[in-house]
């Protein structure tokens, strides 16, 4: 499967979805996960614009929040010209594209967006 | 197991910004408590502190801080448990003593952050997040911060007014508290509904202010721990019981947690504790509480059970939780006016609350002659939390 739709980490034992990774399950502690897509498409359910970056984080500021895609939640940088345009219970969609430098090295994940 | 108690308790010097080395400004506290205990026979020292490997260049603080007091032949180790450091290295020193196997040990808490610029202390703060689902899409502690309180602006109605209460209240202690960072007294107008406002008090992550949290600071405190049934051999008095002890979990991500508007480790490690010293809620005459947001002071209280989910904000609207309140908390001005150097934290908290109990706290004593305090240190955002309880039993 493409690195490039979100997933999830389903147990084999339980079934239970996780994201992130887990080295047991937090359902029933077995040990064995197969990776899974799971929906491109969230609801956001809290969010901020963070005026103060990180080192590694070029722009001046970044929105962020925790997005529910039903089985589990991701948190990640959302893309939008303002915070008046978010709101919680809005849907957002998953792109794959750079979200930070460490070390000099590119770092890839989901960036969220309206649909 | 033996009962232990606290009969030294030091910050050596103001927190803000130190000029000197981590270790000469972690001897200073040391001393103090030393000092104040009466006593320089100490079996362990366990420092607590989170990143002086990455910001200072220093790994084994334990070591180094026994070496340039002299303490031989004492043995040490340094401790990191992220901003909840200082209480967790309370608690080992704690188990130490209570197992048998120390009859004396000394907590030293520092921590030396201004060193570094402000993204890259924001950075080392962030890298106690998960590193794959938050570190790398540019999660600072602000904005774990700002998630949990727009969804407690949400749920329960608290407002940005709230938040400046806290923050307004924990300055006034701050005031009164020789060692505080910030001693400045802030208003509503000055920072929130005059025009100027918006300079003195920029947005940070929205809905979070500047003074909706903590500074970054420099400092150290010290905490000398005995066995109980050695303590009649120092003068010390009144005798401080460490009375319960607490730790609780939860996971690394937040947003894996069910209902991230409640701090489940603050709830298991307060409950430990509380049923540890034989103690319930009511018992408790003040409380230093991790601060380092003022939503956090809210949702902590709430958590460890001081006051119902939601509700925590309707006390700071009606002054309870003040220095003259039924139920002081921060009487030492908070990670807010205190400051926040990460590794200390947890252990002034502690250095608080044996000066309230012992009546020694100076200007910001609180009345009515305190028996109980409680402390909570919350480490990570909410994933590892300790929870401490000290009583005073002579005086
Ligand atoms: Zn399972």
């Amino acid at each position: 499967m493409s690195e490039h739709i979100p997933f999830g980490y389903k147990c084999l034992n339980c079934g239970k979805l996780h994201y992130p990774k887990h080295g047991r399950c937090l359902q029933c502690k077995h040990r064995e996960f197969e990776k899974v897509p799971v929906s491109s498409e969230g609801t956001l359910i809290t969010f901020t614009q963070l005026k103060a970056p990180p080192s590694g984080i070029e722009s001046r500021s970044l929105f962020l929040g925790v997005i529910d895609l039903g089985d589990v939640r991701y948190t990640g940088q959302i893309e939008v010209e303002s915070i008046d345009s978010l709101h919680i219970g809005m849907k957002l969609v998953a792109t794959w594209k750079q979200v930070r430098t460490i070390d000099n090295r590119s770092i890839y994940g989901f960036v969220w967006g309206p649909p | 197991m033996r009962d232990v108690a606290i009969i030294g308790a030091g910050i050596g010097s103001r927190w803000g910004k130190y000029s000197g080395s981590l270790i000469e400004m972690m001897a200073k506290a040391s001393l103090s408590a030393i000092d104040d205990a009466g006593t320089d026979e100490i079996d362990a020292v366990f420092v607590a502190n989170m990143g002086a490997g990455r910001i200072n260049n220093q790994t084994a603080l334990g070591s180094a801080l026994i070496d340039y007091l002299n303490l031989f032949p004492a043995v040490g180790a340094s401790i990191e448990n992220g901003p909840a450091s200082g209480a967790t290295a309370a608690r080992i020193g704690y188990m130490a003593i209570a197992s048998g196997v120390h009859d004396v040990v000394m907590i030293t808490g520092g921590e030396k952050m201004r060193v570094a610029p402000g993204p890259v202390v924001t950075d080392f703060v962030a890298t106690m997040a998960h590193p794959e689902a938050e570190y790398i899409h540019g999660i600072t502690f602000p904005s774990l911060g700002a998630f949990l309180a727009r969804l407690y602006f949400e749920k329960y109605g608290v407002t940005s007014e709230d938040l400046a209460r806290v923050a307004i209240k924990n300055h006034q202690n701050g005031l009164k508290n020789p060692h505080a960072h910030i001693q400045q007294k802030i208003t509503m107008e000055g920072i929130l509904t005059s025009r100027e406002a918006k300079l003195n008090n920029p947005m940070i992550a929205d809905p979070l202010h500047l003074y909706d949290m903590c500074p970054v600071s420099d400092g150290s405190a010290s905490l000398i721990l005995c066995s109980m049934d050695k303590v009649q051999e120092f003068e010390r008095t009144p005798i401080i019981k460490f009375a319960g002890t607490g730790q609780g979990m939860d996971t690394m991500a937040v947003h894996e947690r069910e209902d991230p508007t409640f701090l489940k480790a603050v709830k298991i490690a307060s409950d430990q504790a509380f049923k540890m010293a034989g103690l319930t809620r009511e018992d408790i005459d003040l409380a230093e509480i991790h601060d380092a947001f003022e939503i956090l002071e809210l949702a902590e209280l709430e958590s460890a059970g001081f006051y119902e989910r939601g509700k925590s904000h309707l006390s700071i609207r009606e002054g309870e939780t003040e220095l003259l309140g039924k139920f002081p908390v921060n009487t030492s001005g908070g990670l807010k006016a205190r400051g926040h150097p990460v590794g200390a934290t947890g252990v002034a908290q502690l250095c608080e609350l044996v000066w309230q109990l012992r009546g020694e706290a100076g200007e910001r004593q609180v009345p009515n002659d305190p028996k109980h305090g409680y402390a909570v240190n919350f480490g990570g955002f909410g994933n590892n939390v300790v929870s401490t309880i000290l009583s005073r039993i002579t005086g």
